[in-house]
């Protein structure tokens, strides 16, 4: 009786470590560093799935424990997914592939439209995609999505199994597994996603930030660049400074004691300590001789330490200066 | 003195200065507000309000004619095809210009909660996600939209024309009205109608609360208040410390007018609503914005226009809306996702992962009495308006 209950258990551990290998191995999408992965061909966006009503805020990455209104997020870390017509279609497995199912699989499905459950038209969704299903019964289901990048010229697909319902014992393991990863990924994605992007996009400026906050803190009313070539202050036509007012400042630029002239200058602000930026794209809209420059656009929208970062580029030197004010 | 004698004494002295220190904490003084308290509580104090700043674009904003005429249009269900919706249909003035629903229903449903006008005279930005920006260009949307007014400009002039009162209020301040058939005339006309309502809109302001009287008891350095209960004040403690609440519910209207994405939950059957992401490509498109030809501004730089912030930032962002109006104006957020005060506290104590963008919103660590007292102060900004009577009810009742 124990061995029964020992080699039991031992096949359930088998079937539960077994389980994860599985998921990696759903076609289109795939997780990477805590972060669900679709990728329609090279083409990658961050993919998510809520049912909401069940569920609230839990995110899935493909199979989904209830049949019942679901939400599909794909929010894209290429720029292409945003000018791309993509198109959306969920199908019955008919493949007998099940997780294994493939693009090929699904073109050789004679009546597509017979085992389609939804098909979204083409539509380009410059922000985000997200497509909504209720869905009637548990099952096995195919998921593509279909980007058109530039014009029909090229094709591009992702085709994800994932299964809706769990039902047998067999799949318990699998499942308790399942909501367990979920919930550390949960636990873990909190920051991730944010930092992942921002690490692709934006190291370098996170990384000179960081280099610059120390010295910029020192001083009052004058800030010097990272690396010690400009001499930047400012005076602002508000003040002293408001929450919530548009406004603009005239930027003073030296370079050892001389004023800076002709310089191209590129400026972005926000808050450090709450992940987020000025709620303004501020620019640089006039040069007015003598060092002096208009940055029009200012507006900070609540009380706290504030960043303001400026890439100066001048007579072939760029640095960049950070100056801080706290509102 | 032995040692035992020499530990006795210890541990007398270090009683009594313990009895001492409490003694002079207790009950405990939350009255006490340091310098850095007052100063932001004066920034939220309604007694901050500035005079209200002009509006550029349009020329009649402070016309008492035009107030007059827009008072009227405002409550008249003539502007809508059916006779049945006008915009005090879904702006209900004995609910601070909301309507009790989720979601606003017209001749049809609409997308998203009715908004209160209240104060927002003040705001850059008109709607949940900003795509107008001026009063009188959002008082145009609803008269054309499918599910609100359910009509159109052409229909919309021909009610002005065919009302001869209507139409020498009209004339007097705008001059003659448009023949039929003239497209380009309607246009004008049309935004003439918006531009009156919004001058009647202007004077839709809050009054001071007991919020704001306390605050004038602090500010004047009054010791003993009555004012405020306990739980009130470690409320406004919270509110303004803890509950980081100020990130966005500033200033003297308790907000900031920006665009926040705080992780709320989808409406049951439908996608994530991308707010504001939409919205300021709408805004920028829109014929009636502070550059078109329809604005009276003088400087076509439009700041607010030039300088907004789009993309995935602002994804699912929706605009801050004013606590000052938090009394009878549930159900809450973009799509009245929540009734209660207390589920809209639960969800910002916990922040969750939004499902398109990003939440801003920290988890914040409030325990059960501390989200007891928020709400306890949230309470206490309930306030009648400001503005007279007369402007509450339709003209001549």
């Amino acid at each position: 009786m124990t061995r029964l209950l020992a080699s039991s258990f031992a096949v359930l551990l088998l079937l539960a470590t077994q389980a994860p290998q599985y998921a990696q191995a759903h076609g289109g999408v795939v997780e990477e560093e805590d972060l669900c992965v679709i990728k329609v061909n090279y083409l990658r966006g961050h993919f998510k799935i809520y049912q909401p009503l069940i569920d609230g805020h839990n995110e899935y990455c493909e199979d989904l424990p209830n049949a019942t209104e679901t939400v599909f997020v794909m929010e894209y870390l290429h720029d292409s997914l945003g000018e791309a017509a993509v198109d959306f279609r969920i199908i019955r497995d008919v493949t007998g592939k099940g997780r294994f199912a493939r693009w090929e699989d699904v073109a050789e499905i004679d009546d597509l439209e017979a085992v389609t459950i939804l098909y979204r038209e083409p539509t380009v969704d410059p922000d985000v995609l997200t497509v909504i299903h209720d869905f009637k019964e548990e099952g096995d289901f195919i998921g593509i999505v279909t980007a058109n990048v530039d014009g029909d010229q090229k094709i591009y697909r992702a085709v994800f199994p994932f299964e809706v319902g769990y039902t047998g014992l067999g799949y318990w393991p699998f499942f308790i597994l399942l909501l367990l990863a979920i919930q550390l990924q949960y636990f873990f994605m909190s920051g991730r996603f944010k930092r992942w992007r921002e690490n692709r996009a934006a190291a370098a400026v996170v990384a000179l930030l960081l280099l610059c906050a120390p010295i910029s803190g020192a001083l009052a009313d004058e800030w010097v660049s990272s690396r010690g070539v400009y001499t930047v202050s400012f005076e602002s036509s508000l003040e002293p400074i408001e929450i919530n007012q548009i406004h603009a400042w005239i930027l003073h630029i030296t370079s050892d004691g001389e004023p800076v002239t002709g310089a191209s200058l590129a400026g972005s602000g926000g808050m450090p300590a709450h992940d987020h930026g000025m709620p303004t794209r501020p620019r640089v809209t006039a040069e007015l001789g003598n060092g002096h420059y208009r940055l029009e656009g200012m507006r900070f929208h609540m009380g706290g330490d504030w960043e303001v970062s400026i890439e100066i580029k001048a007579n072939g030197r760029t640095d960049t200066v950070v100056m801080t004010l706290a509102l | 003195m032995n040692r035992s004698t020499g530990t006795y004494w210890l541990v007398v002295v270090i009683t009594v200065a313990a009895l001492v220190a409490v003694s002079e904490n207790w009950p405990p003084d939350t009255d006490k507000w340091s310098d850095a308290d007052v100063a932001v509580l004066r920034t939220l104090w309604i007694g901050s309000l500035g005079v209200l700043p002009p509006d550029p674009t349009n020329a009649v904003a402070n016309d008492p004619r035009a107030s007059e005429l827009g008072h009227a249009l405002f409550f008249d269900t003539r502007l809508s095809p059916s006779g049945t919706i006008a915009c005090a249909t879904c702006h209900r003035p004995e609910l601070r210009f909301t309507d009790g629903m989720q979601k606003g229903r017209g001749v049809g449903q609409s997308k998203r909660n009715t908004p209160s006008i209240v104060g927002v005279a003040y705001s850059p930005w008109q709607y949940w996600d900003g795509r107008r920006d001026s009063q009188w260009a959002q008082a145009l949307s609803p008269i054309e939209d499918a599910a609100e007014h359910g009509g159109n400009r052409e229909h919309a002039v021909s009610a002005v024309t065919a009302n001869d009162e209507f139409r020498q209020q009209y004339e007097a301040i705008f001059g003659l009205l448009p023949e039929p058939g003239d497209a380009r005339g309607t246009d004008t006309a049309f935004a003439n109608i918006g531009k009156a309502i919004a001058a009647y809109e202007r004077l839709i302001m809050p009054g001071p609360s007991r919020f704001d009287h306390y605050v004038e008891a602090v500010l004047s350095g009054v010791e003993e208040q009555t004012l405020y209960s306990a739980d009130e004040i470690a409320g406004l403690r919270l509110y303004i410390g803890k509950a980081a609440c100020t990130q966005c519910h500033n200033g003297p209207l308790l907000t900031n007018y920006e665009f926040h994405n705080t992780g709320v939950l989808s409406f049951p059957g439908e996608v994530p609503d991308k707010g504001r992401a939409a919205g300021v490509r709408q805004v920028l498109a829109d014929p009636f914005n502070c550059r078109g030809e329809f604005s009276d501004a003088a400087d076509r730089s439009c700041a607010e226009l030039e300088f907004a912030r789009s993309g995935y930032e602002v994804l699912g962002a929706f605009r801050t809306p004013s606590l000052r109006n938090l009394e009878d104006t549930e159900p809450y957020m973009h799509k009245g996702q929540m009734f209660t005060l207390a589920e809209v506290l639960a969800h910002y104590n916990e922040a969750p992962l939004s499902m398109i963008g990003h939440n801003e919103a920290k988890p914040l660590g409030l325990n059960a009495v501390e989200l007891m007292q928020l709400e306890a102060f949230l309470e206490t900004l309930a306030a009648p308006l400001a503005t007279d009577e007369k402007w509450l009810r339709p003209p001549g009742e």
